[in-house]
């Protein structure tokens, strides 16, 4: 008998070899059911609760992984290629997962057969090279960006195969619109955080409307608001970072006062102080006044008096757009404020919207920026909506950057796949089993399409592979009549670099999942974790 | 191991993982057990409500956790006071809400509504359609019925010169709520109201400027309407005068004290003299004040914040009325309608910056101790307050909500003047319609048009059954009559008039609010049919 070596502190959890290997791939596996079922257009939402009771309904593949708190480490290489994918090209969070799931799936059998990882995750990477390659060389591009027609066109149609999936989809031609009139209003940059979106209870979908420019929530207001007029044309904006309320003016000052009638002095300094400020944003020429920070009821009082529309604790964001949108600079010190640093637009005006009312400013002559005001039946089904709204959003954006194409609805990865079969066979060797594997697992995408609508996936599958192998490349599931078309034809087109994003993302997950032959955990400092440490496989 | 949950994932050599997080504590439904379980809850929301629709609803009464009780048939006021905790019935109580925060009326409809339609989706699922055809369906089919409520829209006369039919679709809202006994007075005051506020070039109404405000004691028909505001405490001092005439108002958001710093501060006093030079000097200092408010010609002093005896008393003696501890809505309130400023130091009074009111009195109730504050033709008389009396609390706040509903049809009107009948006539109309396109359709939709249509149809139902009548037979009636005579107006006589022809009734809806209705709830039985799974945590399932 040998004395064991203890090499670890007890509770660490050590499992290794090809059976970790394994067990990796099928915990990928039965996460993969959570989101199979949400895929396309007749893909359905999951629910979720969480522990303190917050529910959430979507359709988006990230989402929903983010809300089920996935803690085993290999399923987190999961969760974490469908938040890149939603953080790189917003959409097709669902198709990543999928995909990497089945790349492990077929790619399983040869790992129990003894092929070394290694040399299976090296054909993985050739055969999307090679896949990514063929992506570029058949997707379309729209030549002549000029034909500003036609290149909006694009765009809509790209938009509204996004939002296909989503629970607006009725609503896609609408919301379509919508997503790339706020998108083509951006500047070249497209920061997205220039995009707000707000919600408003009540209301049918297309109820919502694409505001140009910046809206916000009215803020909390004080006596006298009231009184403020609520619209202007042409308005000079203030925009500040001062509180503009009766207060100490430092924090741990103290006064001592010998004589009471030092009293009245003390009084009239602190409001000689506000009323200076006051003052000079009244000379300035403001007709609105926002602050970052608080507005208080004199000073409220005192705008109401002299016809100037104030709001004070705007949110962060809202401020930064509004600062993009009218021109201006933020003023921390009311010295400083002058005709230069003050914005202006067209109209503002305070409108109510549901049961809301909304400080909205249009015209503005720098319109970088929109606002989105979204409206729905309940709190759920708005969240979903800005989801979706987001994912459209990425995928114009991409388009914007880079205009090629590919139709979607299985078509492609259809293509892909014929064409990494008829690869795989003019290459000698194991490569060609391999890569033969990943040619099948490119069409879990049209089967899983198939599979959701109800449809007999085998036999579209079979009439897919009949049309590609004759050469039409654009033929995927036709959704409404359960049958194959030209989805080029049909207008369900996605953008190449999501596709490509996609492929990518899947088979760097894949490989990684595969290049694992050790867990080494430590045991949580949580107290009921070396409990359930004992169930782990060892 | 043995008692692992089902939920548990084992690979093929027989262990457990645990891939998320404290898995064996949720439970996980999915595909039709989920649905299924959906619709049972939406549905069981839905028949609670079911019995509040229409004139002869009847009433909810909710105890909350601390003991208030409610009496209520609006629906969303029932559904927030039912404090739901399943997902779905969540879902429907924010529906309602959207209902009720857009249009104020048809709460309990939709719901019902949504419920109605849900029922109809289970069966379709049990002959094997896909979920998501049947939303899309309805989703068709409700816009059909938009498109078809528009066809049979009117316009509805709105001017200022003839309340009549505004009274009267007043009182259609009134007539299913407790207050009905005086009908027509409310619905007056409703009319009234709105049409003082709005704003007829803009076709706007600011509900800013209307105020509800009830009291206990008095009968339901001692509601009034003041054109001005009614505020509810008294003046300051029990001799000062109860009736005040062409009142020159200060409104002040400043104590009437000696001022302070806010910097922190600290005042030592060390003898007997500093002590009488600080009293002395208070004292000079609310004789200024007084003084300076008396200076710039006011003759009632409205305060926001409070002041002492001694203030009080002096105040009493030079002859300044003055009403302490006004909150800060009424303060605007008060400076909207008596065209005053709101003065935030009394070094600032002027008099350009008084208000103006023509009367102001104060009000005793009965026996009771209590005063309010009324005042009356004031400059501008854009702000107005509903005064409402009642029996009890209970009723008083059953009558608000009822009032703050025939506002919101007048205030639709106002703003979009097309009309639809009541009496679930315009669902009837619709009902037949859908089902008229539904033989139009030459794919699976077809059966989600004709569900659509049925779930229509269980609105009038419903309605029949409260009032007393026999469902099917009335509905049955009427259908034909619709369709054989082409008027959409017929509907369920509930309060048994003997014609069916709602516009002879003056049963009137606005198109915006059916619309709203319908949209509403197909768009949240889509989302809830979407959905095929749910994950949630053990104990929070079941009511």
């Amino acid at each position: 008998m040998f004395p064991s070596i203890i090499l670890l502190k007890e509770g660490v959890e050590n499992s290794q070899g090809k059976e970790q290997l394994i067990s990796n791939i099928n915990v990928c596996q039965s996460l993969l059911d959570a989101v199979r079922t949400t895929l396309g257009p007749r893909g359905m939402d999951k629910l979720i609760v969480n522990e303190v009771g917050k529910t959430t309904i979507s359709n988006d593949g990230a989402c929903i992984l983010k809300a089920l708190d996935v803690c085993h480490p290999a399923a987190e290489i999961l969760v974490n290629v469908a938040k890149s994918q939603d953080a790189e090209v917003g959409d097709g969070t669902t198709s990543v997962v999928l995909l990497t799931g089945e790349y492990l799936k077929n790619l399983k059998s040869f790992i129990e057969e003894g092929v070394h990882p290694r040399f299976v995750m090296k054909s993985l990477r050739q055969a999307t090279n090679f896949a990514i390659e063929k992506i570029k060389s058949i997707s379309i591009r729209i030549e002549d960006k000029d034909k500003e027609k036609e290149f909006r066109n694009l765009l809509e149609k790209c938009a509204m195969t996004a939002l296909g999936s989503k629970l607006i989809s009725h609503q896609k031609n609408f919301f379509g619109k919508m997503v790339v009139d706020a998108v083509l209003m951006l500047d070249e940059t497209l920061g997205q955080k220039m995009i707000g979106i707000k919600k408003v209870l009540g209301g049918a979908l297309e109820d919502s409307l694409l505001v140009a420019g910046v809206a916000f929530k009215k803020t909390f207001s004080y006596a006298g608001f009231e009184m403020q007029p609520k619209r202007y044309n042409n308005p000079k904006i203030a925009i500040l970072n001062i509180e503009l309320e009766l207060k100490a003016e430092k924090d741990n000052a103290e006064i001592r006062i010998s004589d009471v009638h030092e009293y009245q002095k003390i009084v009239d300094a602190e409001w000689k102080i506000l009323y200076i400020k006051l003052d000079l944003i009244i000379k300035s020429g403001a007709q609105v006044v926002l602050s970052k920070l608080p507005i208080g009821d004199v000073a409220t009082q005192y705008f109401a008096d002299r016809n100037v529309f104030c709001a004070g604790r705007v949110p962060d964001e809202d401020m930064d757009r509004t600062l993009k949108a009218c021109g201006g600079s933020l003023v921390s010190v009311v010295q400083d404020i002058s005709d230069l640093n003050l914005g202006s637009c067209k109209t503002f005006e305070e409108r109510q919207v549901g049961n809301e009312r909304y400080n909205i400013f249009t015209g503005c002559p720098q319109a970088k920026t929109c606002t989105i005001i979204l409206r729905g039946a309940a709190q759920q089904i708005m969240d979903e909506m800005e989801r979706s709204i987001h994912d459209a959003i990425m995928v114009v954006r991409r388009t914007i950057k880079n205009d090629a194409i590919v139709a979607g609805g299985g078509a492609i990865e259809m293509e892909l796949s014929r064409a990494l079969r008829d690869y795989s066979r003019s290459i000698e060797g194991k490569e060609q089993l391999l890569i033969g594997a990943v040619a099948k697992s490119l069409e879990v995408i049209p089967r899983q399409l198939c599979i959701n609508a109800g449809f007999d996936a085998t036999n579209i599958l079979n009439k897919l592979r009949q049309k590609h192998s004759m050469g039409k490349i654009w033929y995927g599931v036709d959704l409404n009549t359960e049958d194959v078309a030209d989805n080029y034809e049909a207008c369900v087109w996605e953008p190449a670099a999501v596709k490509i994003n996609c492929l990518s993302a899947a088979c760097e997950a894949a490989s990684t999942i595969l290049s694992v032959d050790e867990t080494v955990k430590n045991p949580s400092a949580r107290e009921e974790m070396p409990e359930r440490g004992m169930r782990r496989p060892m | 191991m043995a008692s692992m949950p089902g939920t548990l994932a084992f690979d093929e050599y027989g262990r457990p993982f645990i891939i998320i997080r404290d898995e064996e504590k949720q439970k996980r439904l999915t595909g039709v057990n989920a649905l299924k379980s959906h619709i049972m809850a939406a549905r069981s929301i839905a028949n609670t409500l079911k019995t509040s629709l229409g004139p002869k609803g009847l009433d909810k009464m909710m105890v909350s956790s601390d003991g208030d009780v409610t009496v209520t048939n609006d629906g969303a006021t029932i559904l927030k006071q039912m404090d739901v905790d399943h997902e779905i019935a969540k879902l429907m109580v924010q529906l309602s809400q959207s209902q009720d925060d857009e249009i104020g009326d048809g709460t309990t409809g939709v719901v019902v509504l949504a419920g109605a339609l849900l029922e109809q989706a289970e069966q379709l699922l049990d002959k094997g359609i896909h979920p998501i055809r049947i939303a899309d369906g309805f989703e068709l089919a409700a816009a059909c019925a938009v498109r078809h409520l528009e066809k049979i829209s009117d316009s509805f006369p709105v001017d200022v010169n003839n309340l009549e039919p505004l009274i009267q679709t007043a009182m259609t809202t009134l007539g299913s709520k407790i207050v009905n006994k005086c009908h027509r007075q409310m619905a007056e005051i409703a009319v009234n109201a709105v049409m003082t506020v709005a704003d007829m070039e803009k076709r706007d109404v600011n509900f800013e400027l209307i105020k509800v405000e009830g009291k206990v004691g008095g009968r339901l028909e001692d509601t009034v309407l003041v054109k001005g505001v009614v505020v509810d405490k008294d003046f300051s001092h029990p001799q000062m005068p109860k009736v005040l005439r062409d009142v020159k108002i200060a409104i002040l958001t400043c104590p009437f004290e000696p001022p302070k710093p806010k910097t922190k501060h600290k005042l030592d006093v060390t003898s007997v003299e500093d002590y009488r030079a600080l009293r002395e000097y208070e004292q000079e200092k609310f004789d200024e004040m007084v003084k300076q408010v008396k200076d710039a010609g006011a003759t009632l002093a409205i305060c926001q914040w409070g002041f002492d005896d001694e203030a009080n008393h002096l105040l009493l003696q030079r002859q300044l009325p003055a009403v302490r501890w006004v909150g800060g809505p009424e303060i605007e309130l008060i400076a909207i309608a008596t065209g005053g400023r709101i003065v935030p130091r009394f070094e600032e009074l002027s008099p350009d910056k008084l208000g103006f009111a023509g009367l102001v009195r104060e009000l005793s109730f009965g026996t009771t101790k209590d005063h309010m504050l009324v005042i009356e033709e004031c400059k501008n008389s854009r702000a107005v307050t509903i005064f409402i009396r009642g029996g009890n609390k209970m009723i008083i706040e059953e009558a608000k909500r009822s009032i703050h509903d025939a506002l919101c049809v007048v205030r639709n009107l106002v703003v979009d003047n097309r009309i639809v009948y009541g009496g679930a006539a315009a669902e009837i109309s619709c009902a037949i319609a859908i089902s008229e396109e539904a033989d139009k359709i030459s794919s699976l939709e077809q059966y989600a048009f004709r569900a659509f249509s049925d779930a229509l149809e269980s609105i009038p139902l419903a309605l029949a059954e409260n009032s007393g009548l026999s469902p099917i037979h009335t509905l049955t009636e009427v259908k034909a009559r619709q369709v054989k005579e082409g008027n959409p107006a017929l509907g369920i006589d509930c309060m048994l008039k003997g014609t069916c022809d709602m516009k002879e009734q003056h049963v009137i809806e606005t198109l915006h609010s059916k619309k709203q209705q319908i949209v509403l709830a197909t768009q949240l039985v889509k989302m809830i049919l979407k959905i095929d799974d749910i994950r949630s945590p053990n104990d929070s399932m079941g009511f």
